[in-house]
């Protein structure tokens, strides 16, 4: 290796504080947060005079609060599966596909990812207006769609690019239809790609918030629109509650994934 | 008549304006092993895909039993094959792998039990069922993929290089595996590979493929005693060529002259002779005589000049120029007195029976 850490001397100590501060830098705001939402001041004094777990018996008993969550967790659920079989097509066509103008099809799948989500947010909107879909769950699914599919193609690209063909024409030969032998075959063998799109897609939706802010209406918001709607009426530390739910909740998939894919790789 | 088991009949693929195959024919009789020999991109592994139904010809028909096989899709072809890489589906135990093709077939669980049981211990695997293909070595996993693609005894076995991710001596290993899994089974195998040495030690006969034709089918010994063209005679055993003109040519036969030496009659001609034109002149290194003077009137030969010699264990090896300037190899048994004392520089003359040499036209 061309820089090896052993041997670094006193640049490894400066190293080890530089990732550090960075470290903290990323967590801390999220750490302080869970600590305001177990405080009992109502003004989010930090530190916290005393612990209580008020705040989230307010929130379990606001079916505002509880109504945004489930809104989240179904349009995050629907998008992830759609993200994932309209991801899984796409990759199939992307990797094994023989046709003109392949590469710039996949790098238009992934602008999304790229381009400023505000942008395509009033686009959505716009057009939106036009037939309807605003402040829909249709609505709601379609937006985070566009934004969760370029991480569910990519990982799923990646994996099949990763699969060798020869396995499934064995399969093929072996006497199993070509779509029995994606399924009995092939799938298994990317189920990793299959697994990280799914993960990656849920997540896209659940946290998102641009997109949402503007696809939302007043009866249908999504658990981020609702901390956010809060936030600018009062200052309250059932935010503080609900965002370290919505964190918790990242973090447990995050967890399973990296779970997951350890155990795919044994 | 009997219908002839498998036919290849004037197969042709082209890729675009690029043709990969043409006028492929042959014709494979039950229990055959039949390799298709040639360096890559000579058309083999592409007619092999042709049989196993992932391309399509351009023209030409196969028959399998006097039925044709073009119009039938590669899952419901029934035939085997073993591929160049490993291709054991990864999330299957090596008993699901072999149970595979049986399952797809909805056998039931006892005779597919059986089969599989049957067939490890053909590829000598017996106790593996429970292992993942990862966990196997790569000589190993070519023996369940045969295993897996013999379990519904097809007719006809292709095999795509399948040992060429081997090393050599693992790859002998094996080679004996498959010629004694061909004699149990009796199945047909068509093989495809670019290893002469492993086309000679395995098959029945050999189909040379050069620049997308087959240059000739035959018998190992067959290609080796009368190549038809002058790269079958390069790509099987050692040989070497030296520029002669033709004198005359009738019959088959030739009589040539090399540069300034004398007339060579009678050599096996092949191709368009002639007379007055210039062709080359195949000689193999174990068929030639060295001496340190002519031996006279009645020897066929050239005179040489030893460039080196190499002591190859059983045998000497001797290179030497000819008056052309091109390289002749010449091997002697050790212990052979014409290399007593034989050192760089020497003058030597070199022999050959003309009806053991080839002369190419064109």
């Amino acid at each position: 290796m061309l820089l090896n850490f052993e041997r670094l001397g006193a640049w490894k100590w400066i190293l080890l504080v530089i990732t550090g501060l960075t470290a903290a830098f990323l967590i801390l705001p999220i750490v302080f947060i869970a600590a305001l939402s177990f405080g009992s001041s109502q003004w989010l004094i930090f530190p916290p005079p005393s612990w209580t777990l008020q705040w989230y018996k307010a929130f379990l008993a606001d079916p505002r609060w509880l109504e945004a969550a489930w809104t989240s967790f179904r349009i995050a659920a629907v998008v992830t599966v759609l993200s994932v079989l309209i991801g899984l097509v796409a990759s199939f066509g992307l990797v094994r596909g023989r046709f003109i103008g392949k590469e710039a099809l996949r790098a238009l799948f992934l602008t999304p990812m790229i381009l400023p989500v505000v942008v395509l947010a009033v686009a959505l909107y716009a057009f939106f207006l036009r037939i309807g879909l605003n402040g829909t769950t249709t609505g709601f699914v379609i937006a985070h769609l566009v934004v969760a599919l370029p991480f569910s193609i990519l990982s799923m690209t990646n994996a099949l690019e990763g699969f060798d063909k020869s396995i499934e024409d064995a399969a093929v030969l072996c006497g199993a239809h070509p779509l029995e032998a994606k399924i009995r075959v092939t799938l298994p063998a990317i189920s990793h790609g299959l697994f990280s799109a799914a993960v990656f897609s849920f997540l896209t939706s659940w946290d998102e918030v641009v997109l949402a802010i503007f696809m939302a209406s007043p009866t249908l918001q999504t658990l981020p629109v609702k901390i956010w709607t809060t936030l600018r009426q009062d200052l309250t530390p059932v935010i503080a509650a609900a965002s370290t739910l919505l964190v918790i909740v990242t973090i447990a998939l995050m967890l399973l994934a990296a779970l997951v894919r350890k155990g795919l790789k044994s | 008549m009997t219908e002839p088991f498998l036919q290849i009949r004037g197969l042709r693929k082209d890729y675009g304006i690029v043709n990969a195959v043409s006028d492929v024919n042959i014709t494979v009789e039950r229990g055959e092993f039949m390799t298709f020999l040639g360096p890559s991109g000579s058309g083999k592994s592409t007619t092999l895909y042709i049989l196993a139904g992932f391309e399509n010809p351009t023209a030409g028909d196969i028959l399998l039993n006097g039925e044709s096989l073009i119009s039938t899709p590669s899952h419901k072809r029934n035939i085997g094959m073993v591929f160049q890489r490993y291709t054991l589906f990864p999330h299957l135990s090596v008993g699901e792998n072999i149970a595979f093709p049986l399952k797809v077939r909805r056998w039931g669980k006892a005779a597919i039990d059986a089969k599989v049981q049957a067939m490890l211990r053909l590829v000598r695997l017996e106790g593996f069922e429970d292992r993942k293909p990862a966990q196997m070595s790569g000589g190993q996993q070519q023996r369940v993929a045969l295993a897996r693609a013999l379990a519904y005894d097809p007719p006809v076995l292709l095999m795509d290089e399948p040992l060429s991710a081997l090393d050599k001596k693992l790859r002998e290993e094996i080679q004996h595996e498959i010629r004694r899994i061909h004699q149990e089974t009796e199945v047909t195998i068509l093989y495809v590979t670019h290893d002469q040495e492993e086309a000679l030690r395995l098959s029945d006969r050999i189909a040379v493929f050069s620049k997308g034709v087959i240059d000739q089918i035959g018998t190992g010994p067959e290609l080796y005693a009368n190549p038809a063209t002058r790269f079958v005679a390069s790509f099987i055993g050692d040989s070497d060529f030296v520029t002669c003109e033709i004198v005359s040519a009738r019959d088959g036969r030739a009589d040539l002259s090399i540069g300034s030496g004398g007339a060579i009659a009678g050599v096996p001609v092949h191709g368009t002779a002639v007379d007055g034109g210039m062709a080359a002149l195949m000689l193999r290194p174990e068929r030639l005589s060295l001496s340190r003077i002519s031996t006279g009137a009645g020897t066929t030969g050239l005179s040489a000049r030893v460039n080196d010699i190499t002591f190859l264990g059983s045998s000497i090896h001797v290179a030497a120029s000819a008056p052309s300037g091109e390289t002749l190899s010449v091997r002697l048994p050790f212990g052979h007195e014409a290399a007593a004392g034989l050192s760089r520089g020497d003058t030597v003359f070199i022999g050959f029976d003309p009806a053991s040499a080839h002369v190419f036209c064109g």
